[in-house]
């Protein structure tokens, strides 16, 4: 057991970090309604990594990644965090959902085409898994693909869609055969947004935001070509999709949250407790901000633990879903902890002091527990797939 | 980095569980309260008690992840005995030279010894303690006491003048406690650091709580898989399930930071010592809620005497209240937030 990293590992710290000191953008990450702009903004930033070497760490070099090492994966999102480079938000889908999806099952033809765009930061991918109808209960998705000579007809609505209206492309599930099984009659296709017949409209979250789309198709006609994978072996291949999702690109939000906290300390020492004097003065907001971070400190453990099983066995282990689960609720309680320590200026909406920030992430944080899998979900699969239980 | 069991810890796991299993089945955890001397024997014979020690001072040469191995399977077994205070002793003895005939009988498992936290010089500060102290787990069947002072490390023999031991029940029927009151006791000086003890004795404590953390979730999805109600196993509705899951989330957690804390604090790491205390906290939190939840998971059965259930958890509020509540712990680790 070590809890040191090797010299070579070390090296390759030095490198991300000096590349990353050199490289973050100095300029604030655009925020709000403009959603143009931030793709403009993600999409710079990634060709400056595409340009330094660093883009897609995680894919082989043989795409044109980095091939980095599990292990040099969890150092290069701990230095990413750690510079305050931008969260990897309208690239996400394609560095770490349709790239990884595509080196795993796309043909040669797709790989050629679309890797590099992706890595180069040229393109933005969008996700099409859920349905109104169709949320954890992903399989029993209806939106019809119906094949006609060399194209598939689409006929349908997809939910949930962050950055839909920003995006080039989309992954795509749709029923190929309605006859099958559920889980046989699905197709993950590559779809080009700007297809006739697609019509995009923005939802507005909680938190005031409209990064969520709702799609609709009607007619769509996408070449067969454009199928990742076989023709309805696409429940296979989301798998895969999902299984990318809770890798290493997760490794950064553990150094965010110790970051978190300690902006909270520094916080409750600067705004006034519920009994006067501040609120680091109160036993229970200065416990809980200790149980807090021992929790972040648990969760790098966690992580730590996770990554090194998966070098010595070679695949990742069911504790990704344990640590998926307890992030998302960690999360939430130190969101809360935010809330508690602001005292009245939680509900105050000003530009100015801190409140708005907390009480932005506490919002936002209501998604953890749904987004990627709910909390529900999350259990469900820990006690099947980890415990044993019966379905 | 690697967190993982290497397959010489793996073995010493495997080996540790098979001794513990044929010493100590289940319905004899309940009935045996003194430590069974044929099994304290063996666990010299077998090293356990040196295990962190270098070889040259009669040890295996492994060091504190090893033993958190031992003592997460001593948690699992609910084993009596002062395995910790015993364990502590060797850490204490052989930082000395002059102390290694002491450290022999201990290694060898012919001097067993109960430890006695004092943080706050309770018992004074000087050499001979003097007061009493109560609750000291395991102090029946010691032969000495070792103090732990604010600074001191103390040597107290139990059947030394001016000692005297006054046995209790206490909540967990496999662990007696003591009153232990000293009087001008006959004792001496070891030259460790008591701080450095309580650390590895936080780890240990933590690696037991979380042997009862993994103990109790197994046990309850052992149960909710062949139990059956509504004609279906209990495990398949999810109040069960979730809860199993939650208990496996927490176990996960106990687990990664006994693990990171150990060889933390074996490697001298500058952050060691708050991550003793947060293991300590977490492993606790993890005993005693896994217990609970076993309780309820196992029904009517669960509330009886006859089954494990409450022994599990009745151990854990043992372990809460050794060196240090999750609360004080708590507060420790804020401290330097608030200071100023």
């Amino acid at each position: 057991m070590e809890i040191r990293f090797s010299a070579a590992e070390e090296a390759f710290r030095t490198d991300a970090r000096a590349w990353l000191e050199a490289n973050v953008p100095r300029d604030r990450r655009p925020v709000g309604a403009d959603l143009a702009a931030l793709r403009d903004y993600d999409l710079a930033w990634q060709q400056r990594m595409f340009e330094g070497g660093w883009a897609g760490v995680s894919w082989p070099r043989e795409y044109g990644g980095r091939g980095a090492s599990l292990m040099e994966q969890v150092i290069w999102y701990e230095e990413y965090a750690r510079a305050g480079a931008p969260e990897v938000t309208t690239t996400f889908v394609g560095l770490n959902h349709a790239g990884p999806t595509l080196i795993a099952c796309g043909s040669e033809e797709q790989k050629a085409f679309h890797l590099p765009r992706i890595l180069r930061g040229d393109v933005v991918w969008c996700q099409g898994f859920s349905e109104p109808n169709a949320g954890s209960d992903l399989a029993s998705l209806q939106t019809r693909a119906v094949i006609e000579g060399e194209e598939l007809v689409v006929s349908g609505q997809k939910i949930w869609t962050s950055f839909g209206n920003v995006a080039e492309f989309q992954e795509l599930l749709v029923r190929t055969d309605p006859e099958a099984p559920r889980h046989r009659g699905i197709s993950w296709v590559i779809c080009a947004m700007d297809s006739p017949g697609i019509d995009i409209r923005p939802i507005k979250t909680l938190t005031g935001d409209q990064h969520f789309c709702e799609v609709f198709y009607d007619g769509v006609r996408i070449p067969l070509r454009n199928v990742v994978g076989r023709l309805n072996d696409g429940w296979r291949v989301a798998m895969a999709t999902l299984g990318f999702e809770r890798g290493t690109a997760f490794l950064s939000e553990q150094i965010r949250l110790a970051r978190r906290v300690e902006d909270l300390a520094a916080l409750a020492r600067s705004v006034p407790g519920p009994r006067g004097g501040r609120a680091i003065d109160d036993d229970e907001l200065a416990r809980r901000l200790a149980l807090g971070r021992a929790e972040v400190d648990a969760m790098r453990a966690m992580t730590y633990r996770s990554v090194s099983l998966a070098v010595r066995t070679g695949v990742p282990g069911a504790e990704a879903s344990v640590i998926r689960l307890f992030f998302s609720e960690l999360v939430q309680r130190i969101d809360v902890l935010a809330l508690d320590i602001l005292g009245p200026a939680a509900v105050e909406r000003r530009a100015e002091g801190p409140g708005a920030r907390w009480a932005d992430a506490y919002l936002g944080g209501l998604s953890q527990t749904i987004g990627g899998g709910t909390k529900d979900i999350q259990r469900n699969i820990i006690g099947e797939r980890m415990l044993g239980l019966p379905r | 980095m690697d967190l993982t069991f290497s397959p010489e810890q793996e073995s010493i796991r495997d080996a540790v569980r098979g001794v513990l299993a044929d010493r100590i089945p289940p319905p004899r955890a309940r009935a045996e309260l003194a430590p069974d001397p044929d099994l304290w024997r063996e666990a010299a014979a077998l090293g356990w008690f040196g295990l962190g020690l270098p070889e040259d001072v009669g040890g295996a040469g492994y060091g504190l992840p090893e033993e958190t191995v031992l003592f997460a399977e001593l948690g699992r077994s609910l084993a009596a005995g002062p395995w910790l205070g015993t364990v502590l002793a060797t850490h204490a003895l052989a930082a000395v030279p002059a102390r290694r005939e002491k450290l022999a009988s201990v290694v060898g498992g012919r001097t067993r010894v109960a430890v006695v936290d004092d943080p706050a010089d309770g018992l004074g500060d000087a050499i001979r303690p003097g007061g009493t102290v109560r609750g000291v787990a395991d102090g029946d069947g010691a032969d000495v006491f070792l103090v732990l002072g604010e600074r001191r490390v103390r040597w107290v023999p139990a059947r030394g003048s001016g000692v005297r031991v006054v046995v209790r029940e206490s909540l967990d029927p496999t662990r007696r406690v003591v009153d232990a009151s000293f009087t001008d006791a006959a004792a001496e000086q070891l030259g460790a650091e008591a701080d450095s003890l309580r650390r590895i004795a936080l780890v240990l404590v933590a690696a037991e709580a979380l042997g009862i953390a993994e103990r109790t979730l197994e046990a309850s999805v052992a149960h909710a898989k062949t139990r059956e109600q509504f004609g279906r196993p209990i495990g398949s509705f999810q109040a069960v399930k979730h809860r199993c899951a939650d208990m496996a989330v927490r176990t996960e957690v106990a687990r990664s930071l006994v693990t990171f804390a150990a060889v933390a604090l074996r490697d001298l790491e500058p952050e060691a010592s708050r991550h003793a205390q947060q293991a300590k906290v977490l492993a606790t939190s993890a005993a005693l809620a896994n217990g609970h939840d076993n309780v309820q998971n196992h029904g009517g059965m669960g509330f009886t005497w006859e089954a494990d259930a409450h022994l599990f958890l009745k151990r854990a509020w043992l372990l809460e209240h050794a060196f240090g509540t999750r609360t004080a712990h708590l507060e420790a680790l804020a401290a330097p937030w608030r200071a100023g």
